[in-house]
């Protein structure tokens, strides 16, 4: 009930309306809820029966090898990948039979950083980071005020009229979590986003991301790192393998065996079984 | 949504500066095609002038009733050279007619009756004038009847026959022109269409990239193809005024080469509104284009 009350004085006013009008459905409470998703690449079955939701606020690891589908989970989740089986809401837009045109409202609720840093290198820090804050049409000083800020906290302060051609591998990786944070979405999707930093500074930008879902944003974090993982024991984790979710430590994610945290960290957060594989 | 509109424009312009080569090979190819184009105007325009403005003559002849009294034909001849467009008239009394006549069939000195058995011995040609006239006002055929009304009133004056010979053919390529100019126009502007659209897809291929980026973090299409509008009609207006510069260069070296008799043939620029189509249809070809390239 409490959790009503929270969302019902942040929801944009149409879902205000339709919550006047009716009981509060259950997927407006969560920010991405995934039923019986499926995705195939020709013959490959990448992603099978996935269920979990998360709710408003949560920081969730999505864990698993390289090849297991995260990639492919994050994309669907954004709409860059249509929706072949099975269902999924985000940020209170269905999914399925989504219209295109509605495409870009979506996206414009939901932050990614892509593994693929998908920055442009012939423009400079500033502008690939503005560029998302451009076309919500903010002004110019509030859109620099956002974009420094947003750099101070990444350590980019110093490279921001540099052309992102010009700066190296983990400066670009972090310009494009620094565009994926600068909107302030409500709901944050990172593909490997410390893939290409060193130990500290991956660290550090994990107290950014842990400080975004403070202020109510809800984190899908993917991961191959278990040093990573290791230093936030009590996250939640959700561990992706063949595309299938095989153990998860909260009961948000929709696996028959939810494992406990300890037993999750043992199995995987930690060197474990997943090591040897 | 305060300054995502001039934003978006100028970043059409800086787009153009980011891609130079895709850029350049566009406007080469863009002027390329309207300076064709604008060489097959200029083609038209001075055929079209040279038609239009040939001194179209109307030829009238005129006869005498036999025996009208010479003098008196000699009079109304003399009278011809003072008539309103005069160009030249060509006169044969029944004599030269005659010796005319005899040389072509290779008799000379023969009277007509000789000559054909069946006419009266004493029988002569009739007088007769050939004149050439420019038609008079704003409407040929009414001046035509009016002048051959004319002829006609004179005395002595047997028939008229009056025909239009150069006439003719500046109505034909009246006719010619309706069929022939604004097809070409409008198949050139396919011509023009296609090839920009060829050339800002493989500017938008240059650019899939940032399309796509631009689409991931959530840009509108319309804010994806406001810059491409930009960057091609940039790109058209300055290929259209490289072509206009390049024929305007030509023009002045060419337009007197052709001036000498008896050609007398000048060549024309393009009147200013087809001139602007130079300009304005490869602009608006690459600006749809350009908003046809960005697949929704
Ligand atoms: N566009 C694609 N076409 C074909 N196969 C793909 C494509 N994208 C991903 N895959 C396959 O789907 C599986 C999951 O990939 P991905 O989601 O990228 O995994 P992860 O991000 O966990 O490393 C892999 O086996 C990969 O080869
Ligand atoms: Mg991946």
């Amino acid at each position: 009930m409490l959790r009503h009350n929270e969302n019902k004085m942040r929801l944009p006013w149409r879902a205000t309306n339709l919550v006047l009008l009716r009981p509060l459905p259950y997927s407006l409470s969560r920010m991405i809820r995934v039923r019986h998703l499926s995705h195939s690449f020709g013959q490959h079955q990448a992603l099978s029966d996935v269920s979990f939701s998360l709710g408003k606020g949560e920081f969730v690891f999505l864990s698993g090898p390289s090849g297991a589908g995260k990639t492919t989970l994050l994309r669907i989740l954004h709409a860059a990948l249509p929706i072949q089986r099975g269902e999924a809401i985000v940020a209170d837009f269905n999914l399925v039979r989504l219209p295109s045109a509605s495409v870009p409202l979506l996206r414009r609720q939901v932050g990614v950083v892509f593994q693929d840093f998908k920055i442009l290198p012939l423009r400079t820090v500033e502008e690939n980071i503005s560029l998302p804050l451009e076309l919500r049409g903010l002004s110019d000083t509030h859109m620099e005020r956002r974009v420094r800020a947003v750099c101070i906290a990444l350590g980019l302060e110093e490279r921001l009229k540099v052309k992102c051609r010009d700066i190296s591998g983990g400066e670009q990786q972090r310009v494009a979590i620094a565009r994926a944070l600068v909107t302030n979405p409500k709901v944050l999707l990172a593909d490997e986003p410390t893939g290409n930093l060193d130990p500290a500074l991956s660290l550090r930008l994990m107290e950014l991301f842990k400080q975004f879902q403070t202020y109510g944003a809800t984190v899908l974090f993917a991961t191959h790192s278990r040093e990573l993982m290791g230093h936030y024991p009590e996250a939640h984790v959700m561990h992706l393998e063949s595309g299938r979710i095989t153990a998860a430590n909260w009961p948000g994610a929709g696996v028959a065996h939810a494992l406990r945290a300890g037993a999750l960290r043992e199995n995987f957060a930690v060197p474990g079984p997943g090591n040897a594989r | 949504m305060s300054g995502i509109l001039p934003r978006l424009v100028r970043q059409g312009l800086t787009d153009l500066a980011l891609h130079p080569r895709a850029s350049i090979g566009a406007v080469f190819s863009l002027t390329l095609i309207t300076f064709l184009v604008g060489l097959f105007f200029m083609t038209l325009v001075t055929l079209d002038r040279q038609l239009g403005m040939a001194r179209v003559e109307t030829v009238f002849q005129v006869y005498w009733r036999p025996g009208t009294d010479i003098g008196r034909i000699r009079s109304a001849w003399a009278e011809y050279l003072h008539l309103p467009g005069f160009v030249a008239v060509k006169t044969y009394t029944p004599e030269q007619a005659m010796a005319e006549l005899g040389a072509r069939l290779g008799r000379s000195g023969a009277s007509a009756g000789q000559l054909f058995p069946f006419l009266p011995a004493d029988s002569a040609l009739p007088a007769t004038a050939l004149v050439s006239l420019v038609p008079q006002g704003p409407d040929p055929e009414k001046w035509a009847k009016e002048t051959e009304a004319y002829f006609r009133s004179q005395p002595g004056v047997a028939r008229v026959a009056g025909t239009p010979v150069r006439d003719e053919m500046g109505r034909a390529w009246k006719n010619v022109s309706r069929y022939v100019i604004w097809p070409s126009v409008a198949f050139m502007t396919v011509m023009l269409g296609l090839t920009v659209g060829n050339t800002l897809r493989l500017l938008v291929l240059a650019r899939a990239h940032e399309i796509e980026i631009l689409q991931l973090v959530g840009a509108f299409n319309r804010h994806i193809r406001l810059p491409f509008i930009v960057s091609g009609a940039v790109l058209g207006i300055g290929g259209g005024l490289f072509a206009l510069l390049l024929l305007y260069i030509l023009h002045a070296q060419i337009a007197e080469v052709l001036n000498f008799p008896p050609l007398f043939l000048r060549i024309h620029f393009p009147p200013p509104p087809m001139s602007a189509l130079l300009v304005l249809a490869p602009a608006a070809t690459a600006a749809i284009s350009g908003a046809l390239a960005v697949k929704g």
